[in-house]
């Protein structure tokens, strides 16, 4: 499909300007010279029809998940209730200023402090800050807080505890805030290797930053013995809440040990994903983290919503509160649901994910053969000696409709490897399931016996195969390449 | 898995090759290294005089989808880079013992070669 | 919390978004193998499990939840009719019904990030079409499209010329927007970065100090234009200065507006632009989501952080665009990733890319333009009234002036629907009774003439 600028047409307008009724005084007066640009930039003329088209076009060649299933793992790919975009879309919200006093925002600052609220109920955690707009700024800010902790303490601890079956977000995290990161093993039972942690777990050692359930999708069953030897050093323990959806109003890692939790709300708490942002993943700690936490939070003394800020905070980590719509959305779903439909979606989401476990596993070696939580992890392995890859499998799919899992990750020997990761959430009917199960067992036959309609897969979608090595070597970043710009400069 | 093992040369655990002539050791990655990661195209430049202890990284090098350390098998001085393979790094993958080495260096002790394996040790350690 | 209930009861209830009945779901748990639900969740200790339920507000009906918001939202000021007189890092701009129209299509907005690109082309080629559109204003070969913001794409600039350069000090211009300044702080912080504040003086940074505090030492100088007081500064002989001293040059642009009227960062020898693209299509929301950018030269690639897109073909050879340049990432490199961000603010580039093709070249301008003469306006207007006083220094579409009664005037621009600006001391205590105005398009020549006469002349 042809670029906007290939659409291009010299004095096309698709603007709409209030009347100028200032003197024709002219602007390279008012601007200096060395700043003044005497030309436009080169930006496409088009109409807005123009552009409607364009992007109503470009919108088709894309897939939603109100398009149909999306199970990707470790995504949560839920629906995103409609009267929630409504709502996040209010005037009196959108235009709101985040310089305008206190005073005028007191709808705003409401509605992040009864998030809040409800966070703490929801995970048993004490305070929380609204400000990360994803789940790695959440980490980064989780993991700063837990730094300066220590420093405040007069001793630094240095080093972070990752386990090998992580997102790849929590070491880059870590290393970001300054801290080695070391991996813990997993063990045959899929859970964190004790041992191994009990050995690496030091007083240098400022936590453990542990995803429950985990990228295999099972809970941890050691984790009050995890807490313990964490807790034993002085360490804190980090929960990466990408997984929540699976323990909402069952379990609250507060109550589980867990000092410091991030939440996607764009994941567990139904906020749409935009196509890869914008979310928000929400930090909440206990009580001795509290006055680390990013500033400002928002307070309320029963009359009137302000903002204060923490004590010893570790600072801003981005310039204004939060992704306001977002926390909106998340708390209208909430609310929407009450205790009741919290765990009835994360009860559905686990029987959901144990079906697909239970009906594919004959196909699909399950990276560990047990019942699982919200996401199962199955494994393309046995295909590789029909020359079949997983992600010729995960390709096929899209062949049949869906959007393909996650796969080659988690990605750890020797259990987890060429894996599959399926998240169906609570949004999908069994009949939805049923379909998917049966596209699965279909590709699984047809990876035996006509191994190469898998290989040149998909068939069906807007483009084939993309050259990704090509990519890199020969890069074009930009429409007619990277020169453009440099070329466009001399001819000035 | 049948990957090209090359008599002669010194084999290190993180599959880099090393190759002695003289007090000069050339260094690479070997079959299986390449394989693994797959279409290289990148090899991260390396400055000429740059001194590396053996295990530590001498460069880095890029696939599509995978990024790894290449940890230098001996110490000494960097005295020579591969710029063919810099700038054409699909070399690598094509000829990973011949054009596609990656740099030379000066040998500093050669005592450290015991810590490296030869061919048929290699050969039985990636059966594994 | 409340008290207790059997485990499966509670899942008994009707819910419109979880479409599977109970019958479906014991149909399931037979089928999967087990006798109950309780079967699926033993991996769980019964110590750390809630007990009761959990204490939240009753289910709302859709209806109910609606006058909820509503009467939330009332409580907020009736924003729309007030115009902020505040920009500071965000503005409001007139956004076209169309971005609206288009965002709001399930395609875009219920998309997850393109992993597989064969069915996500839409989100791809956009983030290409929107890295040309920045190119294009910055003069940059190179565009990240999306960072949260433009204060952690700031800090994000300044890690990633920590990086290129090994150095680990950096000068920083006091004309930085304060929160920019302080998430530069929160980021560098762990690496114990030398931070030199550059100093201001008539509203445009220092540049004779510059010469004196930059050394070889130095990593980056980041310099805002316009700066935070809507200054133009004199970027090319700051890099002129700061290249001398080996160190990179990071232009923040907070009002990305600019843009249209002013030359090329990357003429002024710029080597790392980080900006904010609020100005393009988003609303102001409270400040936040907003979305930032970085865009620099094509040797800085490896060491730039986040996701951007390529122009590549399938294996017919038909046009088409991937994430690359992927190895730099955090799911391949983990810890020596060049950042941990994951996420693109994919929805805020579609916004951006349909609000700059609809302005398109002539667009832009005219309302860069627009900007300039209505911040220039008013600022005339109220200068000639003499109850304000000014510094003169070249501005884009804010400016300061010296009020003598800070809370008078808020009160009359409150009390005629409009925000006031912002009192500068709250970040620069030697600015007391200095106010930041900004001024776009939103505002008519007639609405200026109102202010002006409100602030200059019935106002005592």
């Amino acid at each position: 499909m042809k670029t906007i600028y290939e659409k291009s047409v010299k004095n096309r307008t698709g603007y709409s300007l209030p009347k100028d009724y200032f003197s024709e005084e002219n602007i390279s007066n008012i601007i200096p010279g060395y700043a003044f640009s005497s030309k436009e930039k080169e930006l496409p003329e088009v109409s807005e029809v123009d552009v409607i088209r364009h992007f109503t076009k470009l919108s088709k060649l894309n897939y939603g998940v109100d398009d149909g299933l999306y199970p990707l793992g470790s995504c949560t790919m839920k629906y995103n209730p409609k009267i929630n975009e409504k709502l996040a879309n209010l005037d009196n919200f959108i235009y709101a200023h985040p310089f305008a006093a206190e005073d005028y925002v007191q709808g705003s600052l409401q509605i992040m402090y009864e998030l809040e609220k409800a966070l703490k109920e929801i995970t048993g955690m004490v305070r929380f800050t609204m400000m990360p707009a994803a789940g790695a700024h959440g980490e980064l800010t989780g993991v700063l807080i837990i730094k300066k902790y220590f420093e405040d303490k007069g001793k630094p601890r240095h080093k972070m505890l990752i386990p090998d079956s992580a997102h790849g977000t929590n070491p880059a995290s870590s290393a970001m805030a300054g801290f080695k990161a070391i991996e813990v093993k997993s063990d045959e039972r899929g859970g964190v290797n004790i041992n191994e942690l009990e050995k690496l777990m030091d007083e240098d050692t400022a936590g453990l930053m542990l995803t429950n359930p985990n990228t295999v999708g099972l809970f941890d069953e050691n984790i009050e013995k995890i807490t313990e030897i964490v807790h034993s050093k002085g360490g804190f323990l980090y929960y990466d809440g990408a997984n929540l959806n699976a323990l909402l109003g069952i379990v609250r890692p507060g109550d589980a040990g867990f000092d410091v939790v991030h939440l996607n709300l764009h994941k567990t708490f139904s906020t749409p994903h935009g196509g890869g942002g914008p979310g928000a993943g929400v930090i909440g700690v206990k009580e001795e983290l509290e006055e680390f936490l990013p500033s400002p939070i928002v307070g309320f003394d029963n009359k009137r919503y302000f903002f204060e800020d923490p004590k010893k905070s570790i600072g801003r980590v981005r310039a204004f509160y939060a992704n306001f719509p977002v926390i909106l959305k998340a708390y209208a779903w909430i609310l929407s649901l009450g205790a009741d439909g919290l765990r009835n979606a994360a009860e559905t989401s686990i029987i959901n994910a144990n079906y697909v476990l239970a009906k594919l596993k004959k196909y699909y070696k399950p990276a560990y053969d047990r019942t699982c939580m919200h996401e199962c992890v199955l494994t393309g392995r046995e295909y590789k000696e029909y020359g079949v890859k997983t992600l010729d499998i995960a390709k096929r799919l899209m062949d049949y409709g869906f959007h393909p899992p996650t796969i080659y990750f988690p990605h750890f020997e020797p259990y987890a490897e060429e894996t599959i990761m399926i998240e169906p959430t609570e949004s999908e009917s069994k009949e939805t399931l049923n379909q998917f199960i049966e596209a699965m067992i279909k590709i699984a036959q047809e990876a035996k016996t006509q191994p190469e309609i898998l290989n040149e897969a998909p068939h069906n979608t807007p483009v084939g195969r993309l050259d990704e090595v090509a990519a890199v070597r020969n890069p074009k970043l930009t429409f007619k390449g990277q020169l453009w710009s440099l070329k466009k400069l001399k001819q000035q | 898995m049948g990957y090209k093992v090359i008599e002669g040369l010194y084999y290190s655990k993180d599959d880099e090759w090393a190759k002695i002539e003289g007090d000069v050791a050339t260094i690479g990655i070997t079959d299986y290294a390449q394989d693994k990661l797959g279409d290289i195209v990148y090899l991260e430049e390396i400055e000429k005089g740059k001194k590396v202890k053996a295990g530590e990284t001498l460069t880095t090098i890029e696939s599509v989808k995978a990024a790894s350390d290449i940890f230098s098998p001996m110490s000494g001085e960097v005295i020579e880079i591969n710029e063919e393979a810099i700038k054409e790094p699909s070399i690598i993958n094509k000829d990973s013992y011949g054009k596609g080495w990656i740099a030379k260096i000066k040998v500093e002790n050669f005592d450290e070669l015991k810590n490296l394996m030869d061919a048929k040790k290699y050969t039985d350690y990636r059966k594994e | 919390m409340q008290k207790s209930t059997q485990i499966t009861e509670k899942s008994k209830t009707k819910m419109r978004y979880i479409p599977n009945t109970e019958k479906q779901k014991e149909e399931m748990l037979k089928e999967i193998g087990v006798s109950s639900m309780g079967e699926l969740l033993k991996d769980i200790p019964s110590s750390v499990r809630i007990k009761g339920k959990l204490n939240l507000p009753e289910a709302l009906s859709e209806e109910e939840l609606k006058e909820k918001f509503y009467t939330i939202s009332k409580k907020n000021l009736d924003f729309f009719s007030y115009k902020p007189l505040v920009g500071a890092g965000a503005y409001r701009h007139t956004v076209p019904e169309a971005v609206k129209a288009i965002v709001s299509r399930e395609e875009f907005y219920t998309s997850y990030t393109p992993y597989q690109p064969e069915i996500s082309q839409g989100n791809l080629q956009s983030m290409f079409e929107y890295q040309t559109h920045i190119s294009r204003l910055t003069g940059m070969e190179v565009v990240v499209p999306s960072i949260y913001d433009g204060a952690s794409a700031t800090a994000e600039a300044v890690l990633m010329a920590l990086r290129i350069t090994h150095k680990n000090k950096i000068i920083v211009s006091q004309l930085l927007h304060p929160h920019y300044k302080e998430t530069v702080g929160t980021y560098t912080e762990p690496h114990k970065t030398e931070i030199i504040q550059l100093p201001y003086g008539n509203g445009l940074a220092n540049i004779e100090k510059l010469e004196s505090l930059a050394d070889d030492d130095t990593a980056c100088v980041v310099i805002q234009s316009p700066n935070f007081l809507g200054g133009i500064e004199d970027v090319k002989q700051i890099s002129e200065i700061a290249h001398k001293k080996g160190a990179l040059v990071v232009q923040v642009v907070a009002e990305s507006m600019s843009l249209g009227l002013l030359k090329f960062p990357a003429e002024m020898d710029v080597d790392i632009v980080a900006g904010e693209a609020q100005s393009f299509g988003m609303e102001l929301n409270f400040g936040g989501p907003f979305n930032g950018y970085i865009a620099s030269k094509m040797k800085f690639i490896r060491q730039i952080p986040g996701r951007m897109a390529g122009e590549t073909t399938d294996k017919n050879g038909k046009r088409g665009f991937v994430m690359t340049f992927r190895a730099r990432e955090q799911d391949i490199r983990r810890e020596k990733a060049t950042s941990n961000i994951c996420s693109n603010h994919a929805l805020n580039i579609v916004v951006s890319n349909a609000y700059l093709s609809l302005m398109g070249k002539v667009g832009l301008r005219k309302i860069a333009e627009y900007n300039v003469k209505a911040a220039h306006y008013l600022y005339d207007k109220l200068l000639e009234s003499g109850k304000f006083k000014s510094i003169s220094y070249p501005f884009f579409n804010e400016f300061m002036l010296y009020a003598h009664n800070e809370s008078k005037i808020e009160k009359a621009l409150i009390d005629n629907k409009f925000i006031p600006p912002l009192r500068l001391s709250t970040f620069y205590p030697e600015l007391e009774g200095y106010m930041l105005f900004s001024v776009t398009e939103i505002f008519t020549k007639e609405n200026l003439d109102f202010i002006a006469n409100l602030l200059g002349g019935q106002m005592k």
